[in-house]
């Protein structure tokens, strides 16, 4: 027999018994099913992370802070009890703080592009001129090109422009009073700041405003939602210049933690040379890395039971392959006498245990899908309304081609046990069987 | 004429030492193109243990067969299966079918065996099927015919990929008595006219009766071998008539 005709044959033998070959095919199928979901919710998640680390930063974005403060906030948390002896240059009372002269020298470290102090910029309110309502608002600095928003219409703010810039999300589009997200790109907004020096002296005096201009609205996201708006860093400063209006030089310029982009290949160097001075790195991967983590564990237990349901799979291709092969004995045995191999017999049999794996895994691939359309679009609808860049199922062909090969290969090594056992049978005694 | 299958001291054994069964005892024979001969024995003589080594469906204990004049001993697995499936027909007591396929598949399957060509294959079949005249069932499943049908069918697979010899264990054997003879008739008109050497195991005398030749066996041992003469030969006509006769008596007394 030719391969064709024994695959043809295999496929027409799957199909005698019905009922049987569906159970098995059923088994498999419930393997399957949950391995396939789980990579595709898998797929989903991690694109969802990963488009969302874009619009915090690229590989070549790092945050700076001085050892002492996460040292600081660990002690404050632990439950040692045990007294420490003061050493200036290394338990300070004072909160850490990173200076002008500080930031110079992490500069000269080599891999380090930018470093830009980072202020905690606040605002009163912002406001438009279309209505007199004032909004309260937090701001998130976009210091850096290569950070990448998920905008919706316009542009992210530049971080090269020295104008003062603002992206909107879009809950504060109709709030400013903007017709549309595209009616707000281009307009000008005001912002209410505390200058902080003078409200000790005038309370009721000390608010300056300054103004800037919408570049783009954002697109909703896990992490670019509430009243967080991106903002430029000359809008930074800007803001920065009026909250710090009369106070000291020395106490303006020094900052929790900086920002900054680096050359993404030199990490480990900049790494230890900022921990001999004192300093801890975040990057992008690392406070990802977390989250990651957790969704990882989740989907291996998952895909745990996934590859328990296809053990026990197997043994039930192995147990209809034997039915199989005994309800068979004289067809197999006619077959050897008329001049079938050996081999050619195992490989009929090997082909059905790999057609068993085959039509449980397509069938998984296709009800997954169904499952997956139907979670999406009821996740869309419901919990995950504001995002709709979030697929929470996605399927990658290869992963699922992948996954049905390795499912196609498990069968096959079910199948060799009862493939052996048909290719051995001697042709007089399968012709004697009754 | 040529000898097609030679045995030399075929000795066959089951089980071992002293619960050893000796099947046969050393056969010596040569089988002619185009001869017609009768296995015939008692059950337990061995006659089908000799068919199935004389068909290399089997493997002697000692002893040697030879095809053409080749020691099959020597053959590989793959030279004996396609030495099966291009030179052997086989017709078996019990039929042996697919009963899920169709007839039209059933006759195929020697053809699927030999990776005979898929624009050859049609045609082959067809032709087999007509000698067999069957061609009218050639869809219909195996399951739905009768006895005689299915030894038909049976026989068209025999033939399908032009066989040189043809292996018939008891191919009557359960058929009533009219079926058999066209049975019969098939088989020896395949072997008066198409030239093939028939090899026929049974213990129907009659059925024996019909061949050239009849090897007699007992207790694992020919005890006699010889070739039947004309006027002994019963000729298809004779046994006809034989039939006809009997069903007519058998008749007669249904009415009385």
């Amino acid at each position: 027999m030719n391969l064709l005709d024994i695959i043809k044959s295999a496929n027409h033998n799957l199909f005698r018994s019905k009922t049987r070959t569906f159970l098995t095919i059923l088994a498999i199928f419930i393997g399957s099913f949950t391995i396939i979901l789980n990579s595709a919710i898998n797929a989903g998640v991690n694109s969802y992370i990963d488009s969302q680390v874009e619009n915090i930063g690229g590989d070549d974005y790092i945050e700076i802070a001085p050892t002492a403060l996460y040292d600081q906030l660990s002690s404050m948390m632990s439950s040692d009890s045990e007294v420490k002896e003061y050493k200036p240059d290394k338990n300070s009372g004072e909160t850490a703080y990173i200076t002008n002269e500080d930031l110079a020298k992490i500069r000269e470290i080599d891999g380090i592009k930018k470093i830009t102090p980072y202020h905690n910029v606040t605002a009163e309110y912002i406001e438009s001129n279309l209505n007199d309502k004032k909004f309260s608002v937090l701001f998130r600095i976009f210091a850096d090109s290569s950070l990448h928003a998920d905008m919706l219409t316009g542009t992210q703010p530049s971080s090269d422009d020295n104008k003062p810039e603002i992206m909107l999300n879009p809950s504060y589009v109709e709030a400013l009073g903007f017709s549309s997200a595209e009616d707000a790109v281009g307009k000008t907004v005001k912002f209410g700041i505390k200058q902080t020096a003078k409200c000790y002296i005038t309370p009721d005096n000390c608010i300056a405003t300054t103004e800037a201009t919408i570049t783009g609205v954002q697109a909703n996201g896990v992490l670019s939602t509430g009243n967080m708006l991106g903002i430029n860093q000359a809008l930074s400063d800007d803001i920065y210049d009026l909250m710090t209006v009369d106070t000291p030089d020395n106490i303006k310029d020094r900052t929790m933690f900086a920002t900054g982009t680096i050359d993404p290949d030199k990490i480990d160097n900049i790494r230890s040379e900022l921990k001999k001075l004192g300093y801890t790195v975040t990057t992008i991967k690392d406070e990802v890395g977390l989250i990651r983590t957790f969704f990882d564990v989740i989907l291996v237990v998952f895909n745990i039971f996934g590859v328990i349901a296809l053990l026990a799979a197997a043994i039930g291709i192995i147990n209809t392959l034997f039915m199989s092969v005994q309800e068979r004995t004289r067809e197999i045995g006619l077959e050897k006498a008329l001049g079938m191999s050996k081999g050619k017999i195992f490989l009929s049999f090997s082909i059905e245990a790999i057609l068993l794996g085959f039509w449980g895994s397509v069938v998984g691939i296709i009800f997954s899908m169904i499952i997956g359309y139907i979670g999406n679009t009821i996740a869309h609808n419901s919990f995950l309304a504001d995002f709709p860049t979030f697929n929470l199922v996605k399927f990658d062909p290869l992963t699922m081609l992948t996954i049905v090969l390795v499912i196609m290969l498990i069968a096959f090594l079910a199948g060799t046990l009862p493939a052996r056992k048909a290719s051995k049978k001697n042709p007089i005694d399968a012709l004697r069987y009754e | 004429m040529n000898v097609v299958i030679e045995t030399k001291g075929l000795k066959k054994t089951y089980g071992k030492k002293s619960s050893a069964f000796h099947a046969l005892k050393g056969i010596d024979l040569k089988i002619y193109e185009g001869e017609s001969v009768a296995i015939v024995g008692k059950s337990g003589s061995g006659k089908s243990t000799l068919m199935h080594l004389l068909a290399l469906l089997d493997t002697p204990t000692s002893g040697k067969v030879y095809i053409d004049g080749k020691n099959t001993t020597d053959m590989s697995n793959k030279q004996l299966n396609s030495l099966r499936s291009d030179r052997f027909g086989f017709v078996f007591q019990q039929f042996f079918m697919n009963p899920n396929d169709t007839v039209y598949e059933n006759v195929m399957l020697p053809l699927k065996i030999a990776k005979t060509k898929y624009s050859e294959r049609r045609k082959k079949v067809e032709n087999a099927l007509k000698i067999v005249d069957l061609s009218s069932k050639a869809k219909n499943k195996a399951t739905d015919l009768s006895g005689g049908q299915k030894q038909r069918v049976c026989i068209a697979r025999a033939i399908v990929n032009n066989p040189e010899i043809i292996f018939a264990d008891e191919p009557t054997g359960n058929l009533d008595s009219a079926t058999g003879d066209k049975i019969t008739d098939l088989l020896f008109d395949l072997n008066h006219n198409h030239g093939v050497t028939l090899v026929l195991v049974t213990h129907d005398e009659d059925l024996a009766k019909l061949c050239n030749r009849i090897i007699r066996i007992a207790d694992g041992k020919i005890i006699d071998d010889y070739a039947v003469k004309k006027s002994e030969q019963t000729s298809a006509e004779k046994r006809h008539e034989k039939v006809a006769a009997e069903v007519k008596a058998k008749n007669e007394e249904k009415k009385k």
